[in-house]
Order: structure tokens, then sequence, then C-alpha cells
């Protein structure tokens, strides 16, 4: 599933590890997102849509190909 | 009980690292411990070592998450266990499978002699399924 995840992050200035914590994961976790390796739960896609108060569709696309994770 | 006993070490990222290699070394030590013990015909010492090192291991790997403020596993890493765990099985089904009743048949064509060791290995995998199918019927009671 494809992921904007990275340039929300870069947007809010914030690293990898800094958006694990604001989100209570760990920093692997939010970089295999980032690299379409991990599809998060919908908890923590919830959670992500909440932190950058946006809606789950805004940051995820599940029409996208990804590298087929899971 | 607070969830914040246990101090950080830096970023979350740190202190995660520094207990985990903690408890890494804690098996490490009580694994060398028994294996001092056998080589040095201390089996009782090698064995309390062995036994205090793992239980204070599984201890702390169980207490720690819960004592810190950092989070030391998340779902990826559950995820990561189920789909290890779900890999282990498999290959251990298909080595069972394809195997076992081929020593068998090569036992009963007088070709082969299961030796007491294949046998405890036999027994040792035919207890891990019948353990997981335990497991796998009262998790699916839970879902």
């Amino acid at each position: 599933m494809d992921n904007d995840l990275p340039g929300r992050r870069e947007a809010q200035n914030l690293s990898q590890g800094e958006l694990a914590e604001a989100v209570d994961v760990t920093r692997q976790t939010i970089n295999a997102i980032e690299r379409d390796r991990y599809d998060p739960s919908l908890d923590l896609a919830f959670e992500l849509a909440s932190h950058f108060d946006c809606r789950i569709e805004d940051i995820f696309d599940p029409s996208g190909n990804g590298d087929e994770p899971q | 009980m607070s969830d914040t006993i246990l101090p950080t070490v830096g970023t979350p990222e740190r202190t995660r690292k520094v207990y985990e290699r903690a408890v890494y070394a804690i098996f490490v030590i009580a694994i060398a411990g028994l294996l001092a013990g056998l080589v040095f015909d201390q089996e009782y010492a090698g064995t309390v070592i062995y036994l205090v090192g793992v239980w204070l291991g599984a201890g702390l790997a169980y207490l720690l998450p819960k004592w810190s403020e950092v989070r030391f596993y998340d779902e990826r890493d559950e995820e990561l266990s189920r789909r290890a765990s779900g890999l282990a099985m498999s290959v251990a089904f298909v080595v069972g499978l394809g195997v076992v009743p081929a020593l068998y048949a090569l036992e009963a064509a007088g070709q082969l002699t299961i030796t007491p060791t294949m046998w405890g290995a036999i027994y040792a995998a035919s207890a891990l399924y019948l353990v997981w199918g335990i497991c796998y019927t009262v998790v699916a009671r839970r879902i």
C-alpha cells in the first residue's frame, strides 16, 4: 500500500524517531511503513491520521502497488 | 505499577537498545554458564546459573516494557513474531511429514536404524505439533 508518510513527516520537520515517539511505535515501524514494507494496523493508521490532522486515505493509498507488504 | 520505574537512557531508541542488550547478555551468560559447567564437570553449578539467568532474562523481558515509558515492542514486532513462528512451524511440518514417514519405511526395510537420538527428535517434534495445535485451538476460540 503506497503512502505519503515521508512527505508529511518531512513537512513537519520530524525524524522517523520523533514521529515514532509521537505515535508510540518504534522507529523501525515508521521506517518499514515508509518503505512500503509494512502496512500499519487500523489503530496505527488512525493514530497517524490524527497526528497529521487528516484522513487515513490522505496518507495511505490502498490502490497503490507498494512492494507487496504483508 | 508505575510506568516510569526504569530511567530512560537518552532517546527512546537508545533506551530500547540498552535494555534489550542487557536481556540478551543475561541469556548469553546463562547459556555460557551451562556450557562451562558441562565442560568443567560442574553440572550442578552450570544448571543453577542457567536457570537463574533464563528466568531472570525472561522475567526482565516481560517486565521491562511494563516498567519503562519506552515502548519495547510494537505491532510490527508482533507481526514479525507471528510470521517467524508461522514459517518455523511450516518448516517443521514439511520436514516432519516429509522425513519421518521415510525414516519409518527405511527402518522397516532394514536400510536404517532409528537411533535413540532420532527418536528423541521425532518425539520432540511431535510434542511441538501437539502444543501448537492446542495453542491454535485456544487462540481460535478467542477471535
